[in-house]
């Protein structure tokens, strides 16, 4: 049943003239007007992942081609990003270079996320195993994640692949911890006590109304793994344990220009500033996330 | 007290045997068979076999685990494939330069980073605590070796005011050494005060809200040592916790730095040792920065109640 009023003898019928017109904003400008970080990241982010995918299309060369005729040549209008010391082209190498590193950045975030949540619910939910999974998890995490990953690297070959476990091995340990502290916090929730009183089996408890809730501190957790991960890829890769030469990383661009900074600066230079971009690309976006999700959360994470 | 202090090293045991397990695991599960190359190209499969069994190698995992382990805690870590010298003598060599770096990168950045974030949120919402939080969003995002070329280049290269790479041993004077270290702790320091900065002002925005501040402005106590006496004590815990697991990325770090800056320490030895494949040195150096980063945190959780006395276990 509702109340209506019919405009002649209400109480509040004729405020509404009083009252300047309401502006119809895009949904969109008031969206990146409430959140300006989210929406700067996003934005960059967006461009990179096109400049990635476009690379083809944009003016870019084989990026493996190799021609000694043209070495270590400085940018100018046919090589905007110059050429390296096997006369590749740098433009081409980087714009190519960014999938490796969003491969490798999604990839972990993704992985690591789903593993490190199914570990964390286990460990937040069944008291048996969870001592166990924390000790392991304790030992996992004293070994810094640079070394850890470099030690696996070392174990296999180079691979993009390789590169993706040995970087989302290495990130397990923090979504597990940070899910386990939210799981052990929700199971004392008198929404979950109602739904184990009224029958409700296990699995559906977690799955239903213990791991929709741990969805929006693990969100945020992934960019900023996804960030880390870009990170490592490319100091795995400048180290020689990282992506085979043959693809062109960011990393592999810089450790090839290694040898030259001192005079063809240029060389480290470019897949430098587009790697910091990236970085900075996805941060600004966790940090957005998390201010958009819950305030509250910038203390826990 | 002392029970507690105790029972914290006591609990750092199964931790350490966790990461011994898995650094054990790596040289165990090292392509190569060891008894092969010692045995070289023109051994019979039964001199190969012979020799496994003169080095154990054939005994089962479990036996050479704690063999391994028994080996360890006398200090011996085995010997590096390719030059034939004892892992923890080549450390050794490594590690002044190394703990140089560290040390003075650790020190540099909570003197910076510590009364930048007092500052930033002492000025809440002005442009001061904008530019800090933007500088900290910058300094987690843009890489070491980034960082790292970029100050070489302005520094040492274009103004000539620094050395470029290399080091000097302290033991060789005072500013020689400093002057060496001075862009690499720049460099490494720079996504550690990122991560102090931000720590010290979250922490410093919920201690100045509380009512002892209040009461000490209302008082009229002066600004200075309400935010560095009253507030930063209070603050203390949580920005000691994030100093000591911040320690991680100053090893991970340290490594790429060393290679940088060409710095003969133990993250060099270790980027060396990838290229090599010279597994005992990965798997000694690994061991012993992963003891190194649960000795510090074992430290932290001890300086708590030096910190905060209502810390009492």
């Amino acid at each position: 049943m509702s109340i209506t009023y019919n405009g002649t003898g209400g109480v509040a019928a004729d405020l509404p003239d009083v009252l300047p017109p309401v502006k119809k904003r895009g949904r969109v400008l008031t969206f990146i007007r409430r959140n300006p970080t989210l929406s700067a990241g996003g934005i960059l982010l967006g461009l990179i992942v096109f400049m990635a995918i476009a690379a083809p299309i944009l003016g870019t060369v084989d990026p493996t081609a190799i021609a000694p005729a043209r070495r270590t040549r400085v940018p100018s209008a046919l090589y905007w990003f110059g050429t390296d010391m096997l006369g590749r082209d740098v433009y081409s190498r980087t714009l190519y270079g960014a999938r490796v590193s969003l491969i490798v950045g999604f990839a972990v975030a993704f992985l690591s996320s789903i593993i490190g949540m199914l570990i964390g619910v286990c460990a937040g939910y069944i008291r048996l195993v969870d001592t166990i999974i924390m000790r392991v998890m304790d030992g996992l995490m004293s070994i810094p994640s640079i070394l850890l990953a470099i030690a696996l690297m070392a174990l296999t070959r180079g691979s993009v692949q390789n590169v993706v476990i040995a970087i989302t091995v290495a990130e397990i340990p923090r979504v597990t911890r940070l899910v386990r502290g939210v799981v052990l916090s929700l199971r004392e929730q008198p929404y979950v006590e109602a739904a184990v009183a009224s029958g409700t089996r296990t699995p559906a408890v977690i799955f239903k109304h213990i791991l929709p809730n741990t969805l929006a501190p693990i969100m945020v957790q992934a960019t900023f793994i996804c960030a880390s991960a870009m990170i490592t890829e490319a100091i795995l890769s400048f180290i020689g344990a990282g992506t085979p030469p043959i693809i062109p990383s960011w990393g592999n661009i810089m450790a090839e220009g290694r040898a030259l900074w001192q005079v063809k600066g240029y060389i480290v230079f470019f897949p430098a500033v587009f790697l910091s971009l990236t970085v900075l690309a996805v941060n600004l976006l966790g940090d957005g996330l998390r201010d958009m999700l819950d305030p509250r959360l910038a203390k826990r994470l | 007290m002392f029970a507690y202090i105790l029972r914290r090293i006591v609990a750092t045991i199964p931790v350490m045997a966790i990461v011994a397990l898995f650094v054990f695991s790596l040289l165990y599960l090292a392509p190569g068979d060891p008894a092969a190359i010692i045995a070289g190209d023109q051994a019979s499969p039964a001199d190969v076999e012979r020799i496994r069994e003169s080095l154990g190698l054939d005994r089962p995992f479990v036996v050479r685990f704690g063999e391994w382990v028994w080996h360890v805690l006398q200090g011996d870590l085995g010997q590096s494939i390719f030059t034939n010298l004892p892992v923890t003598h080549m450390i050794a060599q490594r590690v002044e330069p190394t703990l140089s770096l560290m040390v003075l990168t650790l020190v540099f950045s909570v003197v910076v980073a510590v009364p930048m974030g007092v500052v930033a949120a002492w000025k809440q919402g002005t442009w001061i605590d904008r530019v800090v939080m933007l500088l900290a969003v910058f300094g987690f995002s843009v890489p070491v070796f980034v960082v790292g070329y970029l100050m070489a280049y302005a520094f040492a290269l274009q103004l000539e005011w620094l050395p470029v790479q290399g080091y000097t041993p302290i033991a060789n004077g005072i500013w020689p050494w400093l002057s060496n270290l001075i862009l690499p702790v720049l460099t490494l320091g720079g996504a550690f005060i990122a991560l102090i900065a931000r720590i010290t002002r979250a922490t410093m925005l919920e201690v100045l809200s509380q009512d002892y501040v209040r009461t000490a402005k209302a008082k009229g106590v002066s600004q200075a040592p309400i935010l560095f006496v009253h507030a930063l004590k209070n603050a203390s815990v949580p920005i000691i916790t994030v100093i000591g697991l911040g320690v991680a990325g100053l090893i991970g770090g340290a490594v790429v730095t060393e290679s940088v800056f060409a710095i003969p320490g133990v993250g060099r030895l270790v980027v060396d040792a990838i290229l090599r494949r010279d597994y005992p040195i990965i798997q000694g150096v690994v061991l012993i920065f992963s003891f190194v980063y649960v000795l510090v945190n074992l430290c932290v959780d001890l300086m708590y109640t030096v910190f905060d006395p209502r810390i009492r276990y």
